[in-house]
């Protein structure tokens, strides 16, 4: 047996499987994920909306109230800040909803460009709850759990047991996807939904689903260390909404191709360590920025890594700490 | 309107319009059928490199306005945003590359390609 089977054998008695029921919630049904630590911000004022467009890579002028955008917000280097989910309320009145942990940086980096802006930020992620509902029956299971129908990028503010509840929808991640922001605690509506047929999936399960399905995550996709482009976020820039902060940046990358690495799923044996570089011979390959725990349901670990562009065609065999790992 | 590199000696606790700009100032106010103007001159979040100009003709002063006067036209700058106009100097240019506002603005550390927006 050679040492890194048998490496394999040893690991995998101690190791954990993907949990099927969850997983299949989030591809087949309607998962619950709930923040730990969520970062919701409340945005208000007649210049707000105007502000974040001339801030960030998504046209925001047209996000009516009743409406939702996700954008990336990056610094004048265009670098990653952060990326958040931009919901119009009421009139004057925004939700900023962000996967980042540091709500404190986001609020720095908007209250630096705020000079004459009529706009104020209040932070919320202490005292507001973060859920959000994945899967394609999503839509579904809310009808029939709160008698609610939203559609894509929708809005929806409701009175639940006398706590005011917003719902908004997001079409960015590829996947059906509801934010439910709620003071806390969630007086009973994660039971409604259970009730209805949702499952609650834990956070290393959520993980799985992330990586497999290759939708980028705060501070390991996307960050400080990375461009909108390469951190799989193209999607969410507007190439010709005009300037905002990093768009000459990002605009030369695009133009003249000059983004060096993209955001990858590797299939191995073994997990991979976040962190560690891959390599193929003496070359440079890339860095782990998301590997899972669990074991998927055919064995496989997959993790996300950000792969220079040589070695991102499917089926490259790359290696990281001795472990081989396949780029899918 | 561009971001000259600083070429002027101007006190820091002023802006400076030139003589032309203040021309131009006057012949925009008199299209618009202005009889008293000034001309507003701040600094908003947005653009390539985070900050962006803001030039309007107004007719009055807001209350939290600096105030300003350079030949004959008064020049109002929110105190908020004159911590980043300090001793620049606007100017107009009308040459062959480019015509417009230009300013020169001593706390620029970085501009973008078109000049309309800074970093600090």
């Amino acid at each position: 047996m050679r040492g890194i089977d048998f490496l394999y054998a040893v690991f995998n008695q101690f190791m954990f499987d993907a949990n099927h029921n969850q997983l299949n919630a989030f591809e087949k049904g309607c998962a619950i994920v709930r923040w730990v630590k969520p970062t919701i911000i409340k945005m208000i004022g007649t210049d707000a909306l105007d502000l974040l467009h001339r801030l960030t890579t998504k046209e925001l002028l047209t996000v009516d109230v009743g409406s939702a955008r996700r954008t990336v917000l990056t610094s004048n280097r265009g670098r990653v800040i952060d990326v958040f989910v931009v919901a119009h309320v009421i009139e004057n009145t925004l939700l900023i909803i962000s996967d980042s942990e540091d709500p404190a940086r986001t609020i720095s980096a908007i209250d630096f460009f705020t000079i004459i802006e009529d706009s104020e930020l209040k932070d919320l992620s202490d005292s507001h709850t973060r859920i959000s509902l994945v899967g394609p029956k999503t839509r579904e299971i809310m009808a029939s759990a709160l008698g609610l129908n939203i559609d894509s990028d929708e809005v929806i503010n409701l009175d639940y047991s006398g706590s005011q509840v917003t719902f908004s929808s997001d079409t960015s991640r590829g996947v059906s996807w509801v934010d439910v922001v709620l003071r806390s605690p969630e007086v009973g509506l994660v039971s409604a939904l259970l009730s209805a047929g949702a499952v609650e999936a834990d956070g290393d399960n959520f993980e799985l689903f992330r990586i497999s399905r290759e939708i980028p995550g705060w501070d390991r996709e996307y960050g400080d260390h990375a461009n909108p482009i390469e951190s799989g976020l193209y999607s969410l820039i507007d190439f010709d909404k005009g300037c905002y902060v990093g768009q000459e940046v990002i605009a030369r990358l695009d133009t003249y191709d000059k983004v060096k690495r993209s955001v990858k799923v590797l299939e191995s044996k073994l997990p991979l360590a976040k962190g560690s570089k891959l390599t193929s011979g003496s070359k440079l390959a890339g860095i782990v920025t998301s590997p899972s725990s669990l074991a998927s349901l055919d064995g496989r670990y997959l993790s996300l890594a950000l792969v220079r562009k040589a070695f991102c065609k499917t089926a490259s065999v790359v290696d990281s700490q001795g472990i081989s790992a396949v780029v899918r | 309107m561009t971001t000259m590199s600083p070429q002027y000696s101007v006190p820091i606790n002023t802006i400076e319009i030139t003589e032309k700009a203040a021309s131009k100032v006057r012949q925009f106010a008199a299209e618009k059928g202005m009889e008293e103007f000034g001309l507003r001159v701040a600094v908003k979040g947005g653009g390539c490199s985070g900050l962006t100009y803001v030039l309007e003709i107004v007719d009055g002063p807001e209350d939290d306005d600096k105030l300003i006067e350079h030949h004959g036209v008064e020049v109002y700058v929110p105190k908020k945003a004159f911590v980043f106009l300090a001793g620049t100097v606007l100017d107009f240019s009308d040459g062959l590359n480019g015509k417009g506002f230009e300013f020169a603005n001593p706390n620029a550390a970085k501009t973008c390609g078109c000049g309309t927006s800074f970093s600090v």
